[in-house]
C-alpha cells in the first residue's frame, strides 16, 4: 500500500502529460483557429421593414508570395431579423466563423439611423468579445454599398474610412468622430443623444477598376467598378437612438471647437484661411433661476492663405488686426449658435446640457430635465485670437 | 574478510598486493640495498613518474645500510610526498593513485612514495564562459592543478580545502573549498554530510555529485551552481559559498545556489554597471522570449487573435494559408528540428558540424518553406527562441523543457495554459531551497539588499556586504 | 519555512484590490450608480480594522487552531477548524467562478468548450498541497507584478476617464449605499484569510497598524481602479462584466501595437489566479493542522476540495447569474458575520489574555 501511495504522484503526472499531449495533439478543444476564421475589419448595417443586412468587409491573407502591398479584402453580407442572425448566415455561406475582434469599424446605412440604432448595436455592446472602442458611422445610403465601393486610395474601403476617422483627421476639425462606448454612454445617459460623423462616397472624375468583390450576392465576376473617395465633414445627430439632424461642416467644425478637439485645424473666411493653433472649448450650466448653458470657444488663429497675391512683408505678419479678431470672433460664436440651434431644434442634446444639469445638481435635473432644448437661456461668447 | 597487513616478508607482501591488483599494468620491480636486503615496488605502470621514482627512491636505498622499520627507511627517501601505511588494502588503492609501494624484508609497514605522474592538458580559457574582458583561465580536470588555481587567488589561511573522497572504485578525489569565517559551517557539514553519504561506485565527472548535493534530487530546477572558471569560483567562495572540485572534471561546484547566479558573468564586473545591467536585462528578456514566444504565437493563433496586431495577424494569416499542419504541429515540428539540429551539431566533428548547419539552415529552412511544410513566421519565432535560449547558456537545459511545456500548455488550453504554466512554474522555483537557502532569493524571499547584484547591478562600491540570502557569518565585504 | 511580517503586508497591500476588479465594479455600479465608491470605502475601512485586530490576536504567535485548543480543548478546535474552513470554500466559490469567467472572457476569442477550465483546479490542487507557509514567497513575487498590472491598466485608462461621470456624490443616497454596501460583502474577507496566517509568521513591532496601513494603501489604488472605471464606462459600467479588463482598451496607442493592455491583464489575471486559490489552501492548511499529521493528508484534501470546487462549479455553469445573486444578494450575511464577527469575537476572547500572557 506504501509503495502505491508513494508512486501516485509519479502516477498522476503521467496521466496529466498525457491528457496535455492528448488534447495538443487533437487539437480540437472547440477553437476556431486563424485559418477558419473571417477577420472582419468593419461592418455595414441596413435595414428594411423586417430585417438587417449586415455587410462584413472580411480580410483576405495574400499568401506569403506578397508581390503588392495594401490589405485585400471581400464583402460578405448575412441577413436575419437580428445582427447575431446576420453573423449565423454569414457564417452559413462561407463556412468561416466571423470574428469581430479586429472590427474597428461600424457603418449604419440610412436605413438603420431611421430607427433606434441600439436595435443593432446591442448586439455589439453585448458581445464581449467585440471591443467597445469601433468607430462608428453612419453614411448616405447603403452601408453596404459603401463598404463593398472601391476606394481611391486604399484596397480596402474600410481601411479608406479608417484614416478619414484618424486622431490626424479630427485634430483638423472637420471631422467628429466616435467609438460604441461613447456612443452608448451618451445614448443610455441623461442626455440619451450622440453623434456619428456622416459618410459621402463621391465618384473620382475618371477612375475605374477592374474587379472588386462583389457585394455578397455571390458574383464573382470581375466588374467595372468606380473608384471613390470619402468624405465625413457632415455630422449625423441623434436623440433616443434615432438620426434627427445633420449637422453642416460648419457646424461641425464649431462642435470640434466646443470639444476642444483642434489643432493647427484650417478654416475660411472672406477669401483668407486661418488656422488655429490652440482651442479651448466649454460648455457650462447654470440653474441659478432658469437654466442656462453658456458655450464658449477661445482660440488662437494665425492668418495661413490668402486668395490674392500679397506683397513679401505682408507674408511675414502673424498677427491679425483687431477687426479682423472681431470678425472671426463673431464669424465662430455664429457657428456655434448654428449648432446649437440645429441641434435645439432637434431636441438633440449632443452637448450633454440635461447630463451637466444632473452632475450640477440632482434636484435642478428633476425639475428642468424636461424643459425642451429651445427654451434654455443660451449664452455664446467666441474669442479668436492673433498672435501677439 | 580479515584485513591484510605488511607481514615483514617481502615476496609474501608484493604477492598479496599483486592479488589486490591483478591487472596487467600493475607492475612489480625487485632490487636490493647495501646489505642485500630485497625490496619489492609496485607500481601503476602508467600512473608512476618511474624516473623520478629511481632519482627519489631507488638509488639513495640501494646504497642504504641501516634498520629495516619503515620509520628508519623513510628517512632515506628524497620525496617531499613520502608515507607509511600497514594496511594491504590502503596500499593498493595508494598504487592505483599512481603512487608506488616499497615493501622489503622485515618492514612493518609499507612505504608510499608520492611520484605520480601527472598527464595533464594546459589551463585554457573555457569553451562554456568565453569572456571578451577578464581572465581566461579555466578549471581542467586535475584537481591539483585546480585547487593551485583557486589557492593563487586566495593568499589567505582562511581558505580552506578539504580532500575528500566519492566512488567506490573510482576513489575520485574532491577538493572541498571554503573561506573560513565567511562560509556558514552548517553548509560545509552538510556538504561533507552529503558526500559521505554517496555510496555509488565511480565519479566519472563532478555532474554526478548534483544530485547527491540537491535536496530536490528528481527536481527539473538544478540547485548547485557550476563553473568552469576559477575566477568566477573564487568570487562565489567570497561571498560565502562552499565549492567542489572533483578529479577528472573542469566543471566545478559551487552550493547555495541562487537562480539570479546564472544570469551573471564575470564580464558584468569588468564594465561599468549601467552596460552590466543592460546585458543582465537583456539576458532575462531573451530567456522569457525563448520560454514564452513560441507558446504565444501558437496561443494566437489558435485561441487569442488579438494578442497581434492585426497588419502582423494578416501576414502570418497569409504566410500559413497553404500549410498542412495546425499551428501548435507546425510549432512543435520546427522546434523539434531546431533541437535535433543542435544536438547534432554539438556531438558531430567539427568540420562535419557546419557542413550540417547548412544543411540545417538552407536545405531544412528553405526547401521546407517552399515546399510548403512549415510557414516562414514559425521559423523565425523558433530561430529567434532558439537563440534567446542561449543567452544564458547555463539554463539551457531547463528552458528548453519549460519551453517545450509552454508549448504543449497554449496548444491545448491557449494563453490561460501559459499562465497556469507560468504559476505552476513559480510556485516550484519558490519552494525550493537547497542548504536552506530559497533557489529564488533574493526576489522570493524578497532580499531588498540583495537585490543590488540581479538584473539591476549597482556599482560595485555600493555592493560592500554579502548576499544577505547567504547569511555569512562575515556580513561585510568591503569597508 | 515560516512567513514573515514584511510578507503579510505585501499580501494585504495587494488582496485589497486584486481580487476585486473582476465582477464587483459592475455589480456595485448596478446597486449604486456612481456612487460606488463609498460602499467601498466603507468595507474597506471596516476590513481594515479586522485585519488591525486580526494582527494584534497574532502576537500570540499561535495559529487559530491552536489558540481555540488551548482555551477549549481539541474537539471545539476541530469543530472551529471545520467550520471555518466551510466558510473559506463558501468564500472562495464566488472567486473562482469570477476567474471562470474572466478565463472565458480573456483568453479567448470565441466562447471556448467548459472544461478549458479544468487545468485551473490542477493547479490548485497542487497549490493546495503545498504548505501554507509557501503563500509569503509566492506574494513577494506577486506584490510587484499586481503593482506593475495595475498601475499598466490604469495608465492606459485614465485618458479615457471621465471622472466626472462621478457626479453627483450621493445621488443614490442611503438606499443606494446600503445597497451597494451589501453587494461589496461578498468580496471583503481578507480579514478571514489573514486569520488563516496568524500563527506562521512572527509578530514584530507595530505590525497591527503597518498591515491596516497596507490594507488601506491597496484600497487607496481599489478606489482610484473603480472611479477609472466608471469614469470610462458611466452609464454602460453595469454591462462591463470583466471591468479590469475592458476599461484599458481604448487607449490610442493601440492601434499601433496591438493590444499592450493584454501583458497588464494577464499578469493581474495571474497574480489573481493565487488570490482566488488562496482560501482553499487555508481551509487545506487549516484542516491539515486539525486532523492529523500525516504527509498525504494536505494532498488527499486538496485533491478532495478541489475535485468538489470542480464539481460545483461545472455543475452551476448554466446558473452563474443566479449563484452571484444568490451570492450577493440572499447570502450576503454569510462574509460579515465571519469576515468581521469571528475576528472580532476572536480579539475579545484573546485579545485580552495576550495582554496578560506577551508583555
Amino acid at each position: 500500500m506504501k509503495r502505491f501511495l508513494k508512486h501516485i504522484p509519479v502516477k498522476l503526472w503521467a496521466i496529466l502529460c498525457i491528457a496535455v499531449l492528448f488534447t495538443f495533439f487533437s487539437n480540437d478543444f472547440g477553437l476556431v483557429d486563424i485559418q477558419k476564421t473571417a477577420l472582419v475589419l468593419a461592418a455595414g448595417i441596413d435595414r428594411t421593414e423586417d430585417e438587417f443586412a449586415l455587410t462584413a468587409q472580411i480580410a483576405v491573407p495574400k499568401g506569403s508570395d506578397r508581390t503588392t502591398g495594401g490589405t485585400s479584402s471581400v464583402e460578405i453580407e448575412g441577413r436575419g431579423a437580428t445582427v447575431s442572425d446576420c453573423l449565423a448566415d454569414l457564417y452559413a455561406k462561407t463556412g468561416w466563423v466571423p470574428k469581430l475582434v479586429f472590427c474597428d469599424l461600424l457603418v449604419l446605412g440610412e436605413t438603420a439611423v431611421q430607427r433606434d440604432v441600439f436595435d443593432c448595436l446591442d448586439y455589439f455592446l453585448r458581445n464581449e468579445y467585440i471591443p467597445d472602442s469601433c468607430l462608428l458611422a453612419t453614411c448616405e445610403g447603403s452601408a453596404g454599398e459603401l463598404l463593398s465601393s472601391a476606394s481611391a486610395i486604399d484596397d480596402t474601403s474600410a481601411l479608406a474610412l479608417e484614416k478619414l476617422f484618424s486622431d490626424a483627421a479630427q485634430k483638423s476639425g472637420w471631422v467628429m468622430t466616435t467609438t460604441l462606448r461613447e456612443f452608448a454612454i451618451g445614448y443610455f445617459g441623461e442626455s440619451r443623444s450622440g453623434y456619428m460623423p456622416y459618410v459621402r462616397a463621391q465618384a473620382q472624375e475618371g477612375s475605374q477598376e477592374q474587379g472588386g468583390q462583389s457585394g455578397g450576392q455571390g458574383d464573382a465576376q470581375p466588374s467595372q467598378q468606380e473608384q471613390k473617395i470619402y468624405s465625413a465633414q457632415e455630422t449625423a445627430v441623434f436623440s433616443g437612438g434615432r438620426q434627427v439632424a445633420l449637422l453642416t461642416p460648419e457646424e461641425t467644425f464649431a462642435f470640434s471647437l466646443l470639444e476642444g478637439n483642434i489643432y493647427a485645424g484650417t478654416f475660411t473666411a472672406a477669401g483668407k484661411t486661418y488656422v488655429v493653433l490652440r482651442d479651448s472649448g466649454s460648455v457650462d450650466v447654470s440653474t441659478a433661476d432658469a437654466p442656462a448653458i453658456s458655450l464658449g470657444v477661445t482660440c488662437k488663429v494665425q492668418l495661413y492663405g490668402e486668395s490674392e497675391t500679397v506683397p513679401p512683408e505682408e507674408l511675414a505678419k502673424g498677427a491679425l488686426s483687431p477687426e479682423e479678431e472681431r470678425f472671426l470672433s463673431d464669424l465662430l460664436a455664429s457657428h456655434v449658435r448654428s449648432l446649437w440651434d440645429t441641434c435645439a431644434g432637434a431636441e438633440c442634446d449632443l452637448l450633454f446640457f440635461r447630463r451637466s444639469l444632473w452632475r450640477a445638481s440632482p434636484a435642478a435635473y428633476g425639475k428642468w430635465k424636461d424643459l425642451p432644448l429651445a427654451s434654455v437661456t443660451v449664452r455664446i461668447s467666441a474669442r479668436a485670437e492673433g498672435l501677439k | 574478510m580479515e584485513k591484510q597487513e605488511i607481514s615483514g616478508n617481502a615476496a609474501r607482501d608484493a604477492a598479496a598486493l599483486k592479488a589486490l591488483l591483478p591487472a596487467q599494468d600493475i607492475l612489480t620491480f625487485s632490487f636490493e640495498d647495501a646489505v642485500k636486503r630485497q625490496y619489492v615496488c609496485i607500481f601503476a605502470d602508467a600512473l608512476t613518474d618511474k624516473e623520478l621514482l629511481a632519482e627519489q627512491a631507488l638509488r639513495p636505498l640501494r646504497a642504504y645500510a641501516g634498520d629495516a622499520r619503515a620509520k628508519a627507511v623513510r628517512e632515506h627517501v628524497l620525496s617531499p610526498e613520502v608515507r607509511t601505511e600497514r594496511g594491504l588494502d590502503k596500499l593498493a588503492e595508494e598504487v592505483l593513485a599512481g603512487n608506488p609501494v616499497l615493501v622489503w624484508e622485515g618492514a612493518d609497514e609499507g612505504l608510499v612514495v608520492g611520484t605520480k605522474k601527472v598527464n595533464v592538458r594546459a589551463v585554457t580559457e573555457p569553451p562554456t564562459d568565453v569572456a571578451i574582458k577578464g581572465p581566461r583561465e579555466g578549471f581542467i580536470e586535475d584537481v591539483k592543478t585546480n585547487t593551485s588555481l583557486v589557492r593563487r587567488r586566495f593568499r589567505t589561511g582562511e581558505l580552506m580545502i578539504e580532500m575528500l573522497t566519492v566512488g567506490r572504485r573510482s576513489a575520485t578525489s574532491v577538493a572541498l573549498c571554503w573561506l573560513e569565517g565567511t562560509c556558514r559551517r552548517d553548509i560545509v557539514e552538510e556538504v561533507r554530510r552529503k558526500l559521505g553519504a554517496i555510496d555509488i561506485d565511480a565519479v566519472p565527472d563532478s555532474s554526478y555529485l548534483t544530485r547527491f548535493l540537491s535536496d530536490r534530487p528528481y527536481s527539473l530546477v538544478k540547485q548547485v551552481g557550476t563553473t568552469e572558471k576559477p575566477d568566477i569560483f573564487c568570487a562565489k567562495l567570497a561571498e560565502g559559498r562552499a565549492g567542489l572540485l572533483v578529479d577528472g572534471s573542469p566543471i566545478a561546484l559551487t552550493v547555495p545556489y541562487l537562480l539570479v547566479e546564472d544570469f551573471q558573468s564575470s564580464e558584468d564586473y569588468f564594465v561599468p554597471a549601467y552596460r552590466a545591467t543592460f546585458t543582465r536585462l537583456l539576458r532575462l528578456f531573451a530567456l522569457l522570449v525563448a520560454i514564452y514566444l513560441p507558446a504565444f504565437y501558437v496561443a494566437a493563433q489558435l485561441f487569442k487573435l488579438q494578442l497581434l496586431p492585426v497588419k502582423l495577424l494578416l501576414t502570418i494569416a497569409g504566410s500559413i494559408r497553404d500549410i498542412p499542419l495546425s499551428p501548435s504541429l507546425e510549432m512543435l515540428l520546427v522546434l523539434l528540428v531546431l533541437e535535433v539540429l543542435n544536438e547534432a551539431s554539438i556531438r558531430m566533428p567539427k568540420y562535419v558540424g557546419m557542413a550540417l548547419s547548412v544543411v540545417g539552415a538552407l536545405v531544412l529552412g528553405e526547401t521546407a518553406v517552399s515546399a510548403g511544410f512549415v510557414s516562414t513566421p514559425a521559423i523565425i519565432i523558433v530561430a529567434f527562441s532558439g537563440i534567446g535560449l542561449y543567452a544564458v547558456p547555463n539554463l539551457i537545459e531547463e528552458t528548453s523543457v519549460v519551453r517545450l511545456a509552454m508549448l504543449l500548455a497554449a496548444g491545448s488550453v491557449g494563453t490561460y495554459g501559459i499562465v497556469l504554466v507560468s504559476a505552476l512554474c513559480l510556485v516550484y522555483l519558490v519552494t525550493t531551497e537547497n542548504f536552506g537557502v530559497p533557489l529564488g532569493a533574493p526576489f522570493a524571499p524578497f532580499v531588498r539588499r540583495d537585490l543590488r547584484d540581479t538584473f539591476v547591478k549597482y556599482n560595485l562600491l555600493s555592493l560592500k556586504q554579502r548576499p544577505a540570502a547567504l547569511a555569512s557569518p562575515n556580513k561585510r565585504r568591503m569597508k | 519555512m515560516k512567513l514573515s511580517s514584511r510578507q503579510i503586508l505585501f499580501f494585504l497591500a495587494a488582496a485589497a484590490p486584486i481580487g476585486k476588479i473582476v465582477l464587483m465594479p459592475a455589480r456595485l455600479a448596478r446597486a449604486c450608480a456612481n456612487d460606488l465608491l463609498f460602499p467601498v470605502l466603507a468595507q474597506l475601512l471596516v476590513q481594515a480594522a479586522i485585519i488591525f485586530c486580526v494582527l494584534l490576536l497574532a502576537r500570540r504567535e499561535q495559529t487559530l487552531y491552536a489558540l481555540i485548543r488551548d482555551a477549549a480543548g481539541g474537539v471545539a478546535a476541530k469543530i472551529a477548524a471545520i467550520l471555518f474552513s466551510a466558510f473559506l470554500l463558501f468564500a472562495a466559490f464566488l472567486p473562482v467562478v469570477e476567474q471562470k469567467l474572466l478565463v472565458r472572457s480573456i483568453f479567448y476569442d470565441t466562447i471556448p468548450v467548459y472544461l478549458v477550465f479544468t487545468p485551473f483546479f490542477i493547479f490548485s490542487a497542487y497549490l493546495c498541497a503545498r504548505p501554507l507557509c509557501t503563500v509569503g514567497r509566492m506574494w513577494d513575487i506577486l506584490t510587484p507584478l499586481a503593482a506593475v498590472a495595475l498601475a499598466g491598466i490604469a495608465l492606459l485608462s485614465v485618458g479615457s476617464a471621465d471622472y466626472g461621470a462621478l457626479a453627483p456624490a450621493g445621488a443614490a443616497g442611503w438606499e443606494g449605499f446600503a445597497s451597494g454596501t451589501q453587494a461589496a460583502c461578498s468580496w471583503f474577507f481578507d480579514a478571514v484569510l489573514l486569520l488563516a496566517l496568524i500563527g506562521r509568521f512572527p509578530y514584530t513591532k507595530g505590525l497591527a497598524w503597518k498591515g491596516a496601513v497596507c490594507y488601506l494603501a491597496g484600497g487607496a489604488v481599489l478606489l482610484f481602479l473603480l472611479a477609472t472605471f466608471y469614469g470610462v464606462f458611466s452609464e454602460i459600467a453595469v454591462a462591463q462584466t470583466h471591468a479590469f479588463a475592458r476599461m484599458s482598451g481604448f487607449f490610442s496607442g493601440m492601434t499601433v501595437l496591438g493590444r499592450i493592455d493584454y501583458l497588464f491583464i494577464f499578469a493581474a489575471a495571474f497574480v489573481m489566479t493565487f488570490y482566488v486559490i488562496l482560501p482553499m489552501q487555508a481551509a487545506v492548511g487549516t484542516l491539515s493542522e486539525a486532523f492529523g499529521k500525516s504527509r498525504a493528508l494536505p494532498a488527499l484534501l486538496s485533491a478532495g476540495i478541489n475535485l468538489a470546487m470542480l464539481a460545483a462549479v461545472y455543475l452551476t455553469n448554466f446558473h452563474t447569474s443566479q449563484i452571484i445573486e444568490m451570492l450577493t444578494g440572499t447570502l450576503f450575511w454569510l462574509y460579515p458575520v465571519f469576515a468581521a464577527g469571528v475576528p472580532l469575537l476572536l480579539t475579545l476572547i484573546f485579545g485580552r489574555r495576550t495582554h496578560e500572557t506577551v508583555s
